[in-house]
């Protein structure tokens, strides 16, 4: 049965005072419980069994999901972070004042984002609303039995939710509470909150990546961040920029994917879906100076046009060649690229220019997917940001 | 004469001639002999064939015939000679963007849409009086087919945007007990409608009158569902619903399906479901996106349209809708591929905004 507002408001409140108990405790307590529930969490069979359902993707993916979810929760990364925000020796000590109440709104085109979202909640030391996406509306509280097992007074900080997009009024009744809320989602989802919302809303809207490679790049790597979430992320790259022999690599490339489709395939989706790759290809087909290499794992589209960002999809991704790594983002617009992975290029001379489109994270390919918890996604400083520092602008070079 | 006029002019005869109750050219048999035919004179459309190593000596059946997609319309001329017109697609102001259909033999295109406009909209023979609902537009090949159907189908024609002015053509067909012919694209029946509302005026049109229109939710202003617009045309102009008859075009092709709603009716089969036919030289496949492989029976997938009327093009046409088969020779459109662009004859009248 649908959970009232009222309901869902209880628990919310619950989750406050679970909050205000814990404000004495070592944030190093959090961090190695937060560890222990992600190992937990990733060894949960039963959300492994129902999320390729719920997800769209393969049972292989949904496993390389989930490894990669788990093992961003790590206790050195964490510390880290905590220590950037309060200084050396901040785990030993219980978190400064911060906000009461962070509510995360989950975007749902790739699963297991709650696992990140309760962290980085915990160690800001508030209470966390998790409202997730329709297609993953069981890692949230996969986590928050996991973290129950471990640490029970940690999990009561928690509350997973889920409702269907444009309930307004339960939206404004539940984050009105927040003082801080970060939202993932369209631009039309997160257009919807802003007037809602003003300076308490943290948004992410629609990004991607790109790859800017040399020839003798690692085919294999580039293949998995290409399959990863059937490329549904904000850090799936939809064009790899080459230099050198960009033909040569895109038969490299399409002959990857099908090998990694043997053992982690594709995801279902709707016929639509499916038809939109297929007519891109199609056009492709017609374009000139372009050659399209379809497999079994994904469509690969030479294309010595600068091709539009972003593809549509599906592991569908553009090879184009270019004389340097400057050229690659040239003409694209600031803030749309999330992730720029690299392989064979020097990006030092090119990192402040990086920044200023907008870029949040350059790592090499095989990486891209695998973002540690300290990733500064839209330039923002994921702990930071909850604790009110909005105007960064960082870039994670390397990892 | 030259040998690509003699294949069209000789299609062309055998469509018109099914007017006369002749039977329709064989169209497995045509179906290959048009490929030869395009293979031969189409130079891109030969070079896409090649690439993929199909030539007319290893295509014995008709449905493996390779298909191009609307989006090549876009890219090259697909033409097997000089063109008597070049038909544009509406829907993007990027002129540069707009699909181009290149006709080198109008009589054809002329003798499949009057066939099936008769077939479909026309089974009574009557000829009533015909306003079009649409701008003057040469390069639009609905416009192009509402003209032959103005001249040959006919009673009269006249051709008014304006609601305001459509509503006083109405009135006079009105006191004077005419049936009429309304033919336009959804969208612009809509403000008729609402001028109907805001004037309080309601028709009760001649026995007979019938609607086409094309284009469906395209171009709209807001969302009006088929049984919508079959209300608002009983409602604002008395016709009902079985005289109500859509049509489903593609400047792509030069044949057209039509709701099998009046054909139906007229042979006796009054209670069979609403859909879209086509006339026998139309084919339509529904086509699984990954291996372009037929799906079952009623399930969903990408439509490609297989028209020998486009003999002087390209006849199989893998297009953006996504539809279902429905009984036989029949289909359901159940819309547009995510992310395909905007484009159809529903917005033409979007051309003429500012």
């Amino acid at each position: 049965m649908r959970e009232t507002v009222a309901a869902l408001l209880a628990r919310v409140d619950a989750a406050v005072a679970a909050r205000r108990r814990l404000r004495r405790r070592p944030v190093g307590e959090t961090i190695a419980a937060l560890e222990r529930a992600a190992a937990r969490w990733r060894a949960d069979t039963a959300l492994a069994a129902a999320l390729p359902v719920a997800a769209a993707l393969s049972g292989p993916a949904i496993v390389c999901a989930m490894n990669v979810a788990a093992e961003a929760i790590d206790a050195a990364t964490m510390t880290d972070l905590v220590e950037r925000e309060w200084g050396p020796g901040a785990a030993r000590r219980p978190v400064p004042d911060g906000p009461a109440l962070v509510a995360h709104v989950l975007a749902s085109n790739v699963p297991a984002l709650a696992l990140p979202a309760v962290a980085l909640g915990c160690l800001a030391g508030a209470a966390m609303l998790v409202k997730s996406g329709r297609h993953d509306d069981l890692s949230a509280p996969a986590f928050a039995r996991a973290l129950a097992a471990e640490d029970p007074d940690l999990a009561a900080t928690v509350v997973p939710a889920y409702w269907a997009g444009g309930d307004v009024a339960r939206e404004d009744a539940v984050l009105g509470r927040a003082d801080v809320v970060v939202a993932t989602g369209s631009d039309s989802t997160l257009a919807a909150l802003v007037p809602r919302l003003g300076a308490r809303l943290v948004a992410h809207g629609p990004r991607s990546s790109i790859a800017v490679v040399d020839d003798a790049a690692d085919a294999d790597a580039l293949a998995l961040d290409v399959a990863l979430h059937d490329q549904r992320g904000c850090l799936s790259p939809h064009v790899v920029h080459v230099v050198g022999a960009a033909r040569r690599f895109a038969a490299r490339l399409a002959a990857a994917l099908d090998v990694l489709a043997a053992r982690m395939p594709l995801g279902a989706a709707s016929v639509g879906e499916r038809a939109t790759i297929r007519l891109h290809a199609a056009d492709a087909e017609w374009a000139p100076r372009a050659a399209v290499l379809a497999g079994p794992g994904g469509t690969v589209i030479y294309d010595e046009e600068r091709p539009g960002h972003p593809g549509p999809g599906r592991r569908t991704i553009h090879v184009h060649p270019v004389d340097g790594p400057s050229v690659a983002w040239a003409d694209v617009a600031g803030g749309t690229i999330e992730c720029v992975g690299v392989s064979g290029i020097d990006v030092q001379p090119f990192v402040d220019a990086l920044r200023d489109l907008g870029v949040a994270r350059v790592c090499p390919v095989g990486r891209m997917q695998r973002p540690p918890l300290s990733w500064p996604r839209g330039q923002l400083p994921p702990l930071g940001v909850l604790l009110g520092r909005r105007t960064a602008r960082e870039i994670q070079i390397g990892t | 004469m030259r040998a690509e006029v003699t294949l069209e002019a000789e299609l062309a005869a055998a469509l018109e001639a099914t007017r006369r109750d002749a039977p329709p050219p064989d169209f497995a048999s045509c179906a290959l002999r048009i490929f030869a035919h395009q293979f031969e004179r189409n130079a891109p459309y030969r070079a896409f064939c090649t690439r993929r190593g199909i030539s007319p000596a290893g295509v014995a059946r008709w449905e493996d015939v390779p298909p191009v997609p609307t989006a090549a319309f876009r890219r090259v001329d697909l033409t097997c000679a000089e063109p008597e017109a070049v038909f544009r697609t509406s829907g993007t102001t990027d002129a540069g963007a707009r699909g181009r259909h290149l006709v080198p033999h109008l009589a054809l295109y002329r003798a499949s849409a009057l066939a099936a406009f008769e077939r479909f909209v026309l089974p009574d023979r009557f000829r009533l009086a015909c306003v079009c609902l649409l701008p003057s537009r040469p390069e639009s090949s609905l416009v192009q087919m509402c003209a032959w159907v103005g001249e040959a189908l006919a009673a009269s024609v006249e051709w008014i945007v304006d609601a305001e002015r459509v509503l006083d053509r109405l009135a006079d067909a009105e006191t004077r007990g005419d049936a009429m012919l309304l033919l336009g694209v959804t969208a612009a029946f809509v403000p008729v409608f609402e001028a109907c509302r805001t004037r309080r005026r309601t028709f009760r049109l001649g026995p007979a009158s019938r609607v086409v229109d094309t284009g469906g939710q395209k171009g709209l202003r807001r969302p009006l569902s088929r049984a919508a617009f079959l209300r608002e045309c009983w409602t604002a102009f008395g016709i009902p619903g079985y005289y109500c008859v859509n049509e489903y075009g593609m400047t792509e092709l030069c044949s057209q399906r039509y709701d099998s709603v009046l054909d139906d009716r007229f042979h006796g089969r009054s209670l069979a479901p609403r859909r879209l036919v086509a006339p026998p030289w139309l084919r339509t496949r529904v086509l699984d996106p990954d291996t372009l492989a037929d799906v079952p029976a009623g399930s969903p997938g990408l439509l490609c349209h297989h028209d020998l009327a486009n003999a002087g093009s390209v006849s199989v046409v893998l297009t953006e809708d996504v539809g279902r088969a429905v009984g036989e020779n029949g289909i359901e459109l159940l819309g547009r591929a995510p992310g395909a662009p905007p484009r159809g004859c529903g917005l033409l009248l979007a051309d003429l905004e500012p």
